[in-house]
């Protein structure tokens, strides 16, 4: 494997992006770095700017009040990066179809590397999702 | 000939001992909250992985000083950390090198701060206001702290005082009060320097989103973060090898050269986890207010007073 | 829209003022709030809320639904308090209905609803701790929440969105095997309490969470905050003993109302934490107590539903963040006409603005942590004028007065 490749792969950097969820899915993320499921010996970090990102987690349906700022989120995060939804919000809009208010779920917006199922996911299936991500997308470069 | 060869040498080898440094700080850290933590030297994977991202200026930005900062930076903590690695092995010095490597030290803690502020960030704004706050705290007890080592030694020449230690067979520390009072002042000044929690006010994740680093990303991001690593494993050797150069206890040949370079770098890496790693785990993060006000209180005072004791001869 | 992105970049002329927009999108906060702050250097001058960010029109959805499906759905209107939800949902239903759930059902559903409190409030000490930059204690609080998490997956057999409620009664019983296991993890739990009481009386953590965030006593009664944000600032308020709903009548002597009078973020933190160390006792008292007899009604839930004839109702329990309400009013044919819910955090959201001014940047994270919001249950109140296509965010004034009417 080159050099890089391997580096991308060990080494993700996460941001957690809200568009509108009901905290489920992301207490499960945060839940994902506490001392039982520590991804940090991955390599994860959890980080605060999207410019340091790779990995951006999407939860939630996307709402109208959050879908501007989706976008612009996600433009922020430099190449290559990769997108994993979290939950069944951002899979479907599930359970909230039909609303008003909902813009659609997340790949209507932007483009989805992998769907993590649940309602909200366990931490393990998180980290399995994330790992899958990345070596899928990174590993094929 | 050889000299040009162990300069070149040297720099390369500071690259990998500073992120060596970093990765056993992360997983020391790791540890001591009940977790695994990242490998040792996950810190080369996070720079060669950040080193091949987009380039992304932001439009707010001035261009120019925003992707040259990031350098200056970067090259400023290299030189730095380099300068008393070389020293020990050529076992020369050229005087007033001290203030050099400090100088160098801190302009790159300056010229992040410069890039933060360039970066047109409201968050940058209060990250740069931050910054030069925490410098005027910190860097006037070090300097004095060193003012009254050089006092002692009578001489700024870096290699001067390690040789003088090597000469009283004693580790500077433990010779005088007025040294011991310098020592500690030294060491309550790296968490400043390094950017620990407690004192990790203008880099707060949770507060301003990074400070002045916001909007830094990729390449620019691998070398400000490289820049900070040097300065902090610069730090931590330079305490050592000024105040506790433990080579010094042993006899003639081992007490200089490379056997003495290892054991100095043994030390370096217990100092950086006394003062980098266990006040990150134990302690909260600081306002501004109160760590400027414990910064002019206590490092202050005792620095005075080592300068006292010294001009005392004490 | 395009104001909106250069709104965020604007800096003011007057130099000495800055414009420092926090959140909808920020690390401090798992969930979007928008919070525009003036500061100079690095006090603050006013502040700008804004909700609505994760409003999903959840009281519309409830109109086109049966009453089975809306109880699924309004679990889902949070995901740290779902139980809450729920339970005041049923308890509204159960009202309109005339169906009175055995008292055995009664007791699990006090289990599960302290349970839920325990790891509420867990987590909000966890994110306090986060917020001041002592990532120690935050891994230790939510390790020690993750036992209360397994309890759970015993239990009813998910970590979160448990969905133990049902018209009548409850999913899930505890068979004697199950007693055992939760008694001893309370053992190991309140030992994990005890320590973080002692983690939090630092030095370091004391500084940073003493006179922040002030709310009078009159202040916090003139803007109606609830729950362990008013109980912080000496408000007597607890629905658990002023309107006893579930087994809570039966278990008064149980539980005490914490109250402090320093009004600060300290203040909130310590009633929390004396709060778990009561929620415990409850459990305790209520698996000794726990009386025989079936779970749920005989009949299935779709008969049960059938029954409930058109009505109205109000329901109010004692969330983790404070008193949640419920107005339900059911048509008579499996559906309903309307549904309202009015969450403890949109009071004590409004009680930002006097808590902030006068505090520096590195105060906001911490406050805005202390008052436990949960802005997923706050998005309720936008009202959309179809004819002209405006929004309009109704605040708490204009609600109390139409709710005088």
């Amino acid at each position: 494997m080159r050099i890089t490749t391997r580096s991308r792969i060990k080494s993700p950097w996460l941001f957690h992006l809200n568009t509108g969820s009901c905290a489920g899915c992301d207490i499960e993320i945060v839940a994902a770095l506490t001392p039982r499921y520590d991804v940090e010996r991955l390599g994860c970090i959890l980080v605060g700017s999207p410019r340091h990102a790779d990995v951006l987690l999407v939860t939630g349906p996307v709402t109208r009040q959050m879908l501007p700022r989706a976008i612009r989120v996600y433009e922020q995060v430099p190449e290559p990066k990769v997108v994993v939804a979290i939950g069944a919000c951002a899979i479907s809009g599930s359970p909230f179809t039909g609303s008003q208010m909902i813009e659609g779920p997340m790949d209507k917006i932007v483009p989805v590397d992998v769907y993590v199922a649940g309602c909200p996911p366990r931490p393990e299936a998180i980290v399995r999702g994330v790992v899958t991500a990345v070596k899928r997308k990174y590993g094929e470069e | 000939m050889n000299t040009i060869l162990i300069l070149l040498i040297t720099f390369p080898v500071v690259f990998f001992l500073s992120l060596l440094f970093e990765g056993v700080d992360r997983k020391v850290h790791a540890r001591m909250q009940k977790r695994i933590g990242p490998p040792i030297i996950q810190p080369f994977y996070d720079f060669i992985k950040l080193f091949n991202k987009e380039r992304i200026v932001p439009v707010t930005a001035s261009s120019r000083i925003f992707t040259a900062v990031p350098m200056i930076a970067a090259a400023a903590s290299i030189v730095g950390a380099s300068i008393p690695i070389a020293s020990l092995v050529l076992e020369t010095g050229i005087g007033g090198d001290l203030i050099l490597i400090l100088y160098l030290l801190a302009m790159s803690s300056v010229m992040v701060m410069i890039g933060g502020s360039s970066s047109g960030n409201p968050y940058g704004a209060v990250g740069f206001s931050r910054k030069m706050t925490m410098l005027i705290a910190y860097e006037v007890p070090m300097f004095i702290s060193i003012l009254s080592v050089s006092l002692n030694c009578v001489s700024l020449a870096y290699y001067n005082i390690v040789s003088a230690q090597i000469g009283m067979k004693s580790l500077l520390a433990f010779t005088r009060p007025s040294m011991a009072v310098a020592a500690a002042t030294f060491l309550l000044c790296i968490p400043a320097a390094a950017d620990a929690v407690p004192f990790d006010i203008s880099e707060a994740k949770t507060e301003i989103i990074h400070g002045s680093l916001v909007e830094y990303g990729g390449p620019y991001l691998a070398l400000v973060k490289l820049a900070k690593a040097a300065s902090n494993f610069a730090m931590t050797f330079l305490a050592v090898s000024l105040f506790f150069y433990f080579p010094a206890l042993l006899e003639g040949y081992a007490s200089v050269g490379l056997g003495a370079l290892c054991l100095c770098l043994v030390t370096a890496l217990i100092i950086l986890l006394l003062t980098i790693t266990v006040p990150r785990t134990v302690f909260a993060r600081l306002k501004i207010g109160q760590a400027f006000k414990f910064y002019w209180l206590i490092p202050l005072a005792l620095s005075i007073i080592s300068v006292v004791l010294s001009t005392l001869g004490l | 829209m395009v104001d909106e992105f250069n709104e965020a970049k604007e800096i003011k002329v007057d130099y000495t003022r800055l414009r420092i927009p926090f959140g909808p999108v920020h690390p401090a906060l798992k969930e979007p709030i928008s919070l525009k702050v003036t500061v100079r250097k690095e006090e603050i001058l006013d502040v700008d809320i804004r909700l609505g960010h994760v409003h999903r029109g959840i009281e519309a959805l409830a109109e086109n639904r049966n009453l089975v499906q809306t109880l699924y759905l309004v679990e889902r209107i949070c995901g740290i308090c779902s139980h809450s939800h729920t339970t005041c949902f049923t308890q509204a239903l159960e009202e309109i209905g005339g169906i009175k759930p055995s008292e055995r059902a009664l007791y699990l559903r006090t289990l599960i609803f302290e349970l839920e409190r325990m790891h509420s409030h867990l987590f909000v000490l966890g994110i306090m701790a986060y917020e001041i930059g002592f990532d120690t204690l935050f891994m230790f609080t939510w390790h020690v929440r993750e036992s209360v998490l397994d309890l759970f997956e015993e239990i009813t057999g998910n970590r979160v969105h448990h969905s133990m409620n049902t018209i009548g009664g409850v999913r899930w019983d505890l068979t004697p095997n199950l007693v055992e296991k939760v008694n001893d993890s309370l053992k190991k739990i309140e030992k994990s309490v005890n320590y973080i009481q002692e983690v939090f009386q630092d030095k370091t953590v004391e500084k940073r969470l003493c006179r922040v965030g002030v709310l009078s006593h009159n202040e916090a009664q003139e803007l109606c905050v609830v729950g362990p944000t008013a109980r912080g600032s000496e408000v007597n308020m607890d629905v658990r003993r002023d309107y006893p709903y579930a087994a809570y009548g039966e278990l008064k002597d149980s539980f005490s109302v914490v109250l402090r009078d320093s009004a600060d973020a300290y203040a909130r933190t310590e009633v929390r934490i004396l709060e778990l160390f009561d929620s415990i006792n409850l459990i305790r008292t209520i698996l000794d107590e726990l009386p025989n007899g079936p779970i749920s009604k005989e009949e299935s839930v779709l008969k049960l539903m059938r029954k409930i004839p058109e009505g109205e109702a109000i329901s109010m329990v004692e969330a983790p963040r404070g008193e949640l309400l419920y107005f339900v009013k059911t048509n008579g044919n499996e559906g309903l006409w309307r549904l309202k819910v009015r969450t403890p955090t949109i009071p004590n959201v409004f009680g930002l603005k006097p808590m902030l001014i006068g505090c520096e940047i590195a105060d906001i994270p911490v406050t805005v942590a202390s008052i436990d919001p949960c802005m997923a249950c706050a998005n309720r109140v936008t009202v959309v004028d179809q004819g002209k296509g405006k929004k309009k965010v109704i605040n708490w004034e204009n609600l109390r007065r139409r709710g005088k009417k």
